[in-house]
């Protein structure tokens, strides 16, 4: 049973990650209070923890901070109504993994928070090959094969590959995208992000092989190998 | 040389210049003293002179009196002993006041220190001013006909009354010049102290023009007229500072509001779109819905960003940037979109130079303006990035082979939510040139646009405007304060 703990002081809010973590097949357990937050986050185990930035009591930057201190290391996917640039390095640099702003579309809550639990379990070691499927991505020569056919990826290509590989399975919004590879935290609007994918999945998927990159409609994409 | 320029700094030492521009002279005291010390100079003119009228009259009757006296003396004296007489008198006077002069009938001289009689001096036996040639000022003299004929001149020059009068006029030239002199030192003197409090003023507006709300203005605690102006000030920015974070919370919360519901019914949407009947007819209407409620969230996300820019602690996120990167970085993201429309995606950079800015803001303004030239030219047509060396920084150009904007639309298309005639047939939030324009505003740079022809081309001048330049840039100054006229875009 994968348990998540949300602590989240907007009762709407919280229920609309319960709903959303619980069709993806967790139990959330709902704290409203900064303080119980607090005490549960460091003295139960969970797979991850959402965590509201501004709540009553103890505010989620100091529970953050308080948790990495005593050496708990779940997974905090940190949700807050302040968007601007320099909240976001706060909430990050004081221990946040992940950090959105409200109001957002529970898929997106959701694929980050898969990204998150999946970087923990597969923190794998410094690779410097990536292999899904018949797809290999060297990373120190920046050389992409499909089949051992070499793809000619172009710099930004090579980026969306590799983290479209290192997180396969998973759900990619078009936010999460334009974050990783671009490093910029704004809505880049219309289909920039589309195009740059099209381009990559022209490259990879050939009409002969079977396709990896899906588009997961209403959402954004997905790298999925043939099962 | 890299660009380093913190838009404050500059700023403040230009209005210091150009609005102050207030020299000691100018001061309220320094003219308040200047006229006291005018109006007291002519007192002491009319007091000199009024002294001096009546003196001049007092000596005029003193010596009438003499002259008088001498005459009425040497009438009594028979006519033969009168020559003799005059001239023991003439010897006796050892001062060389008196004249004398014994006339015949005919006027042919006699005797005397005076050889001929003034001309037209009435013989009437009067006292009158004897103004001749060497007589001083206040010399007296009278012609008195004799019994026996002979004509008797008497005249007495004390030379008092010049005396009088010369030291008079040389008390009015030291004590005058004294007291404009004095006036003027005194005056600066005590203009010194108010004019540096102004300029305490001044430099605390200026911080409020620069989005320091919070900044007021410095009283001495005196209570004098410039602290109860401050004191007025102060009252009226409190007032301004809390309408407008009302303002500004009103219009964040709506947005932010709006948001949430809509983000919901847009989840509600999709998940019944998923889970559809298979009517194509639903389907399209549902897909309908949904990049509706797309385009509605992308215009709240948009207002909630500019008030974000808006809102950012002034210049916090600032650091060198290297604007070839940007350019390049922005071309590179751009590229296959353009490819994809048929557009030639050209970069031109002829500058080197490193500024001081916000590069993520930098490059949401430039992800807005290529999107709107990617957006706006026909297939075939070309974009290009120009990145070019002026005199006072580094200009950053977008031009298109588009349509370009109408010269009478330029303005308006600045403003937000404006969609011009061009793009009525294009999606869009109407607000990414808003949100080049915070970003503008908050470096004080100036966005302008022009015509290509053909095309338009949109320039970002990468140095901050002075203040007082704000104005005709539109772009430069917080929008707060910025009157609603000055909300212009030069276009040229």
């Amino acid at each position: 049973m994968k348990r998540i703990l949300c602590i989240e002081d907007d009762e709407v809010t919280a229920r609309e990650i319960m709903s959303a973590l619980g069709r993806d097949g967790y139990v959330v357990e709902w704290v409203a209070d900064g303080k119980a937050g607090l005490v549960r986050a460091v003295s139960e185990t969970f797979e991850a923890i959402t965590l509201d930035r501004m709540l009553p009591g103890v505010d989620g930057l100091t529970i953050v901070t308080v948790m990495r201190n005593a050496g708990v290391e779940t997974p905090v996917l940190m949700i807050s109504a302040l968007g601007e640039v320099d909240e976001r390095v706060r909430g990050l640099r004081a221990g946040g993994d992940d950090y959105m702003t409200k109001p957002f579309a529970s898929e997106e809550m959701s694929a980050r928070l898969e990204v998150l639990l999946r970087r923990r379990h597969g923190e794998a070691a410094r690779e410097t090959v990536l292999k899904v499927q018949d797809v290999e991505l060297d990373l120190v020569t920046h050389e992409a094969r499909r089949g051992g056919r070499d793809l000619g990826l172009l710099p930004t290509e090579l980026k969306l590959l590799e983290l479209l590989m290192r997180n396969a399975g998973q759900v990619l919004t078009r936010t999460m995208i334009f974050e990783a590879v671009w490093g910029y935290h704004f809505d880049p609007g219309t289909n920039l992000i589309d195009v740059h994918l099209g381009r990559l999945r022209r490259k990879l998927d050939t009409p002969d092989a079977a396709p990896l990159i899906h588009t997961v409609r209403g959402s954004g994409y997905a790298f999925r190998p043939a099962t | 040389m890299p660009f380093v320029r913190r838009p404050e700094a500059g700023g403040a030492d230009s209005v210091g210049r150009t609005v102050l521009g207030q020299t000691i002279w100018r001061t309220t005291t320094f003219r308040l003293t200047v006229i006291y010390g005018g109006v007291f100079a002519v007192a002491v003119i009319v007091l000199l002179g009024l002294i001096y009228l009546s003196t001049a009259d007092y000596m005029a009757s003193q010596m009438d009196q003499i002259v008088l006296d001498q005459a009425l003396q040497l009438q009594g004296v028979s006519a033969e002993a009168l020559p003799e007489q005059i001239r023991r008198d003439l010897a006796a006077d050892t001062r060389h006041v008196y004249y004398y002069g014994l006339f015949s009938k005919g006027g042919e001289w006699i005797t005397g220190n005076v050889r001929t009689l003034p001309p037209d001096f009435p013989t009437d036996g009067r006292p009158r001013p004897l103004n001749g040639h060497g007589f001083r000022l206040g010399a007296q003299a009278l012609v008195q006909p004799l019994p026996w004929g002979e004509l008797l001149f008497v005249g007495y020059d004390a030379k008092t009354l010049s005396g009088v009068r010369n030291i008079i006029i040389e008390s009015l030239f030291w004590a005058g010049g004294g007291i404009i002199i004095l006036g003027l030192a005194f005056g600066a003197a005590l203009s010194v102290g108010p004019l540096r409090r102004l300029r305490e003023v001044q430099a605390a507006s200026l911080q409020v023009m620069q989005g320091d709300l919070g900044a007021r203005l410095p009283t001495a605690g005196r209570g004098d007229e410039i602290d109860l102006l401050a004191g007025i000030a102060n009252a009226m920015m409190d007032e301004v500072e809390r309408l407008l974070g009302e303002v500004k919370s009103v219009g964040d919360n709506v947005a932010h509001d709006l948001r949430t519901p809509l983000t919901r019914l847009r989840v509600g949407l999709y998940r019944v779109q998923q889970d559809h009947d298979g009517n194509p007819e639903h389907q399209a209407m549902l897909d309908q819905a949904l990049v509706d409620t797309d385009a509605l969230l992308a215009r709240f996300k948009a207002i909630q960003r500019i008030a974000e820019i808006d809102r950012l602690a002034r210049q916090a996120g600032f650091a060198q940037a290297s604007l070839p990167d940007l350019v390049r970085e922005v071309a590179d993201l751009f590229a296959p979109v353009a490819e994809d429309a048929g557009l030639t995606l050209l970069t031109e950079i002829s500058c080197t130079d490193e500024i001081f800015a916000d590069r993520e803001l930098l490059f949401e303004a430039l992800v807005n303006l290529i999107r709107n030239a990617v957006k706006f030219t026909p297939a075939g047509g070309s974009v290009l990035l120009r990145l070019t060396a002026c005199a006072e920084g580094p200009r950053l150009q977008i031009i298109d082979s588009g349509p370009g904007v109408p010269e009478d639309e330029r303005d308006a298309v600045m403003q937000r939510f404006y969609r011009g005639r061009r793009d009525r047939a294009t999606p869009g939030s109407g607000l990414g040139l808003s949100i080049v324009a915070a970003v503008a505003r908050l470096h004080g740079y100036r966005l302008s646009l022009s015509d290509a022809d053909p095309g338009l081309t949109v320039t970002l001048d990468c140095w901050p405007l002075l203040i007082g330049q704000r104005g005709q840039a539109g772009v430069g100054a917080p929008r707060w304060w910025r009157p609603a006229f000055l909300n212009k875009v030069s276009s040229g």
